[in-house]
């Protein structure tokens, strides 16, 4: 074994992969070069500092570990394949359906081209006509009016002014996704915008890839067209977020929202 | 409590705290850590029944963690999260419970956050999580001779950090190295 093998193989030897013959070889070049030598200890050298430091460090999973079991004690309580078989198919499209949305959840996160969830697809439509074209529409823009409209709507609570992004609620106005009437919400900075379109929560299961978690939710995503939808449950509502900024973005969006309601 | 709760409980949960401490090194912030993790571990419980009892189930949790890390496109963070070791009960004396002072495992957290991503994953997961190379291979879905030329020059980048802004640390280790294989 010469030096440049020792070098290659020295992976192998610190975590004791090496087969005996190999290891064997190995040492007995160690003992006859003190170079070799000296690499080996401050490799070696090396990775316990390593290992002090970061074992040294508090890793407090209580919090991760109560979010997970009671996530998974509601998903036990609640098993996926009788739901597959309810009547909730009417949140998307057919013959896709829940099936294939949790098929696709396992399988990789991604939504097939072309399948978009009615009500994504909706809500996708209804953002880029009346706030990316900002085509003429009877808004409401008063705290008092929005209020009275997330009332008639049936939203519990009340719906977040600001949110922790900087985004502010400028207008709202009822409009219908999937035959449902939801409570289309407006937030802007300055320079962008998001629609959050909300509605009271019927036992629906979203559809859509889960592509992240925020406070306990599933943060469900997709797209359609130019605009990028996250969307999530809470025991009360749904959420739907739609922008025609990054899927990120989105995501980010819809945490925030998660946050405040 | 189902059966598979229960099971789950026993074989998977344990490792929270490791998927935890990798979390935070390759995640922006804290709570997008605790997320991943919880993320993780909500997609490793959807898919349990295809997790074969027996196999290597804290692999198969990391290769959840990384897919699940890279499928959101979140950027790995450019520095490490700061983690105060200065837990309570804690001496006064700036020490960490390894006999590491606090301000050379600082050095040591600090030139790993400067590293690559590729080179932080893989040091992370060989030297803390105790990973072998063809453990790393599966988690991470690469040719082994891909993992093992990242750890030679992740070890090597770290060592040049080090060396460079922290010889004292360095100088330490030396020692300890030797001493470390006389033991052995």
């Amino acid at each position: 074994m010469n030096c440049n093998e020792m070098t290659e193989l020295a992976p192998l030897y610190i975590s004791g992969e090496l087969e005996s013959q190999s290891a064997a070889q190995f040492e007995a070049h160690l003992k006859g070069c003190g170079a070799c030598r000296a690499e080996i200890e401050a490799q070696n050298g090396l990775d316990a500092r390593l290992r002090e430091a970061l074992l040294a460090e508090e890793v407090d999973v209580s919090r991760v570990n109560r979010r997970v079991r009671g996530m998974i004690a509601a998903d036990a309580t609640e098993p996926i394949a009788p739901q597959v078989q309810r009547k909730s198919r009417r949140w998307v499209t057919a013959p896709l359906g829940i099936a294939a949305a949790l098929v696709l959840l396992a399988a990789g996160y991604v939504l097939l081209p072309g399948r978009v969830a009615r009500v994504y697809a909706d809500a996708a439509s209804d953002h880029r006509v009346e706030v990316v074209d900002q085509q003429p529409r009877r808004w409401v823009s008063d705290s008092a009016g929005i209020k009275a409209l997330a009332e008639k709507q049936g939203i519990p609570g009340s719906v977040p002014v600001t949110l922790a992004s900087g985004y502010r609620l400028e207008r709202a106005k009822i409009c219908w996704l999937d035959r449902r009437s939801f409570l289309h919400l407006v937030y802007s900075n300055g320079t962008g915008e998001f629609s959050l379109y909300l509605r009271t929560r019927e036992g629906n299961l979203l559809p859509g890839a889960v592509r992240g978690i925020a406070n306990g939710r599933l943060l469900h995503a997709s797209s359609a067209g130019s605009e990028n939808v996250s969307s999530f449950e809470t025991p009360q509502l749904i959420a739907v977020v739609v922008t025609d900024q990054t899927a990120d973005a989105a995501q980010r969006f819809a945490k925030a929202v998660s946050a405040a309601i | 409590m189902t059966a598979r709760q229960d099971e789950f409980e026993r074989v998977a949960i344990p490792h929270s705290k490791g998927l935890l401490r990798v979390a935070r090194r390759i995640a922006s912030d804290t709570a997008s850590a605790e997320d991943l993790v919880q993320e993780t571990l909500f997609r490793a419980w959807r898919n349990f029944d295809q997790f074969q009892s027996g196999t290597n189930v804290r692999a198969w949790l990391f290769r959840i963690l990384f897919n699940a890390f890279y499928a959101q496109g979140r950027r790995v963070s450019a520095a490490p999260i700061v983690v105060s070791l200065d837990a309570p009960g804690r001496s006064a004396e700036p020490q960490s419970r390894s006999g590491l002072s606090l301000a050379d495992a600082a050095e040591v957290t600090n030139a790993l956050g400067e590293l690559s991503a590729e080179h932080r994953t893989v040091l992370l997961l060989a030297v803390v999580e105790g990973f072998t190379c063809r453990e790393m291979a599966e988690t991470l879905s690469l040719p082994i001779g891909t993992v093992m030329s990242r750890l030679s020059r992740g070890r090597q980048a770290l060592r040049e950090r080090l060396a460079s802004a922290a010889p004292r640390v360095w100088e330490a280790r030396a020692g300890a190295g030797r001493a470390e294989k006389e033991v052995r």
